[in-house]
């Protein structure tokens, strides 16, 4: 057992070390799942995210809000009466998320200082959180955005001010000389605007200038900022695809496999072709231990591509797991069937040359009509009874069902029946036809 | 200590080994001196049990064969080919020999070898950044993990500079010195003839003869040259015997000198293939 665990280590270490196998391995099968994610999300990327407005305030810095929000390119909005409506309209996957300005949104600076912030509250669909942040940013934007304006009233500014000398005074815990700094820092901010010639300020630019130094104090500050967005998610559901990513993560998935087998199935060409699998063997190990330790290596990383696929795609992707138990066993059963392929393509090829090909580019036409590159439910009726032949049409059902399908244990159990079939067999040939070349 | 009872092995139409024998006795350094082709790698091969001989027998310290895994272990084998991890560091290639061969203290072992082939100091680099040299030492590291009994090296010295080459001799010297038995296959005659305390020359996978330098050369190095100087006049005379001749030189009188060329193995090589072994 020992000597399998250190042929199989080396066999990781030797994978990670190449670039080639690492890129088509870890990183080749995540950038298709993403972008495949994209171009089947429809969004495409670049083009204007869907955003649902409610404006529940009656105050003009909510009226300022919500035009910005409207003309920002980088937003197509929907307006809704209710935030009820909106959330409808998010969970219904119309729009990425709805941005709530809520009742207690007032026109007063007062709540500035006080510590609460401007509110402004969001709902998103967990599956877009990739795009969280960047609605989130750009809420704080147009929020700052709207302070020049309130800069260059009068009125509120003094109340501002007024109220900030309140707050400082009533603050607990601050030292005499923070709170003379605190002071002093108002009666500057005071003195500067009122001193700008309101009826030149037409124009943004200084007190935009100013705006921003506040933002940078605020956020240099770190604890405190005069926004306050609260980004709410929808609870995950069930049943259905919630985004592309659910689809193009168990696809990207089966390319990690298909990345596993050209890197095995190319190591035991390699120590074959380079005399190191003759001198293991004259260690004193069987090679069953042999093959076994390479088994190992491969169904490893297979389980390390999988479970780095799917967790990206909940992580960072809001997909979620609906029977984790079950799922594992599909990782198991598919890391086992891709492990006895690998064998069986290490055991038929007999150069570099043809375990690359075989490793990556006789997969690429498994994979194509096991939809790998196309989910199939897309596919035409003829390629979609093919893609029964290839195991990643099998490694995709079986994981899909516990993954976000939710399917009833009973339908899982064929695709994996399938899979365990697959790997005894490729096991069972492959390691056959390595054993026939490696002598006694 | 190592005995092969007249193998044959045969690739198809090509006959590698045809017939060979040999004894190797406990703590000597015995030479298989042959051209590139005569069946030095696959008689290597078949005394490490690996590649089975169509006919013949082996014995490994009155073990039995050592295709018996516990047997094998009393072997280490440094192929001609460097046979490592070019993608891990010099370290990581001995320890995960030396682990697979099950070594206890496998980390103190890896050490104590570094020490032993000099690479402590790029012993975290990754060997495929190592000069030829230092490829060809690591190599006879790794067949040294396990402390075997029984050393075969493979060429040991193959495509590394004279530098190297002193080294790698001078360490198979020190093993042999603690007590080794080792085979050593080489096709160059000085190597043979500097560290080998008995050589075998192979040719078409046939053991043409074997004995000390000194018993070949006498056997089949055929006659030494004396050169016989009396003023400026010299007289070159080829003898079995050059102690007779010089005498019998020196006795006709007026020598003012004398020098006399042995024959080497590169002689007995060439009287007994009707080839030179540079080809
Ligand atoms: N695996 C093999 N398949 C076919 N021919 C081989 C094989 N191994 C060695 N030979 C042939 O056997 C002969 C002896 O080879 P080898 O033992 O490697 O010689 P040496 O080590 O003395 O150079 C050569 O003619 C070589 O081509
Ligand atoms: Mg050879």
């Amino acid at each position: 057992m020992n000597a399998v665990l250190t042929l199989a280590q080396k066999d990781l270490r030797l994978l990670f070390r190449d670039k080639g196998d690492v890129f088509f391995t870890f990183i080749f099968p995540m950038l298709l799942a993403i972008l495949f994610g994209f171009i089947f999300g429809g969004g495409g990327g670049t083009s204007a995210i869907d955003l649902a407005l409610v404006n529940e305030s009656s105050s003009s810095l909510a009226k300022g809000i919500a035009g910005d929000l409207t003309r920002d390119s980088s937003f197509a909005v929907t307006t809704f009466a209710t935030r009820e409506e909106a959330t409808a309209s998010v969970r219904a996957g119309k729009v990425v998320a709805a941005v709530i300005l809520p009742s207690t949104m007032q026109d007063g600076l007062d709540g500035l200082f006080g510590g609460s912030g401007i509110p402004i509250e969001a709902v998103i669909d967990p599956s877009h959180r990739a795009e969280a942040g960047l609605i989130q940013g750009k809420l704080h934007e147009l929020a700052f955005r709207q302070f020049p304006r309130m800069f260059t009233d009068g009125a509120q500014m003094s109340k501002l001010f007024a109220g900030a000398r309140k707050t400082i005074a009533g603050a607990d815990g601050l030292t005499p000389a923070q709170r003379l700094a605190a002071t002093g820092f108002v009666a500057a901010g005071e003195l500067f605007t009122t001193s700008i010639d309101r009826s030149s300020v037409k124009s943004d630019t200084p007190a935009t200038a100013a705006a921003e130094s506040d933002a940078e104090s605020a956020s240099s500050a770190g604890a405190w900022s005069p926004v306050a967005v609260t980004v709410a998610e929808l609870p995950p559901r069930t049943g259905g695809p919630r985004s592309s990513f659910d689809l193009s993560f168990p696809q990207g998935l089966v390319w990690g496999l298909a990345g596993c087998i050209g890197a095995f199935a190319g190591s035991v060409v390699v120590e074959r072709s380079r005399g190191t699998l003759a001198r293991l063997r004259l260690a004193p190990i069987t090679q069953a231990h042999l093959l076994a330790g390479k088994g190992l290596a491969c169904f490893l990383s297979a389980l390390l591509v999988e479970v780095l696929l799917i967790s990206m795609a909940v992580v960072a992707f809001g997909s979620s797991i609906a029977q984790p138990f079950m799922l594992l066993v599909a990782f198991v059963l598919s890391a086992f069937a891709f492990s006895g392929l690998a064998m069986l393509v290490a055991g038929l090829c007999r150069t570099e040359a043809e375990a690359n090909g075989a490793g990556r580019g006789g997969v690429l036409l498994l994979a194509m009509i096991g939809g790998g590159t196309i989910p199939l439910f897309f596919m035409p009726p003829f390629l979609r009874t093919m893609s029964y032949a290839s195991p990643f049409r099998w490694v995709v059902q079986a994981v899909e069902g516990p993954f976000w399908r939710d399917t009833p244990l009973g339908e899982q159990i064929l695709p994996l029946v399938v899979l365990a079939g697959i790997g005894v067999l490729g096991f069972g040939v492959g390691v056959r036809s390595i054993r026939s070349t490696l002598g006694r | 200590m190592l005995t092969l009872g007249d193998i044959r092995k045969r690739f198809g139409a090509t006959t590698a080994v045809d017939g060979l024998s040999l004894q190797v006795s406990a703590g000597e350094v015995f030479g298989l001196l042959g051209p590139n082709g005569a069946g030095k790698s696959t008689s290597l091969a078949i005394a490490t049990g690996l590649l089975a001989a169509d006919s013949g027998s082996v014995d490994l310290l009155g073990l039995g064969s050592p295709t018996n895994a516990s047997v094998r272990s009393h072997l280490g084998l440094a192929p001609q080919e460097i046979t490592l991890y070019a993608e891990l560091t010099a370290r990581e290639n001995l320890l995960f020999f030396a682990r697979l061969y099950g070594v206890a203290n496998a980390r103190r072992r890896v050490e104590e070898l570094l020490a032993i082939v000099e690479l402590e100091s790029r012993a975290n680099d990754r060997i495929g950044t190592f000069s030829g040299g230092m490829k060809r030492r690591l190599n006879l590291a790794a067949a040294l993990v396990h402390d075997p009994k029984v050393l075969l090296l493979d060429e040991p010295t193959a495509g590394v500079d004279p530098q190297s080459r002193n080294r790698i001799l001078e360490l198979v010297r020190t093993l042999a010195r603690a007590g080794k038995t080792i085979v050593y296959t080489t096709h160059y005659m000085e190597e043979a003839a500097k560290i080998c305390d008995r050589v075998g020359i192979v040719d078409h996978g046939r053991m043409l003869d074997v004995g000390t330098v000194a018993q070949l050369v006498t056997r089949h190095g055929g006659h030494s040259a004396v050169t016989v100087s009396r003023g400026d006049q010299d007289e070159r005379v080829l003898t079995a015997d050059p102690v007779a001749e010089v005498t019998r030189q020196f006795a006709v009188g007026g020598v003012t000198g004398v020098r006399v060329e042995s024959p080497d193995l590169e002689a007995v090589f060439l009287a007994l293939t009707g080839r030179s072994l540079r080809e």
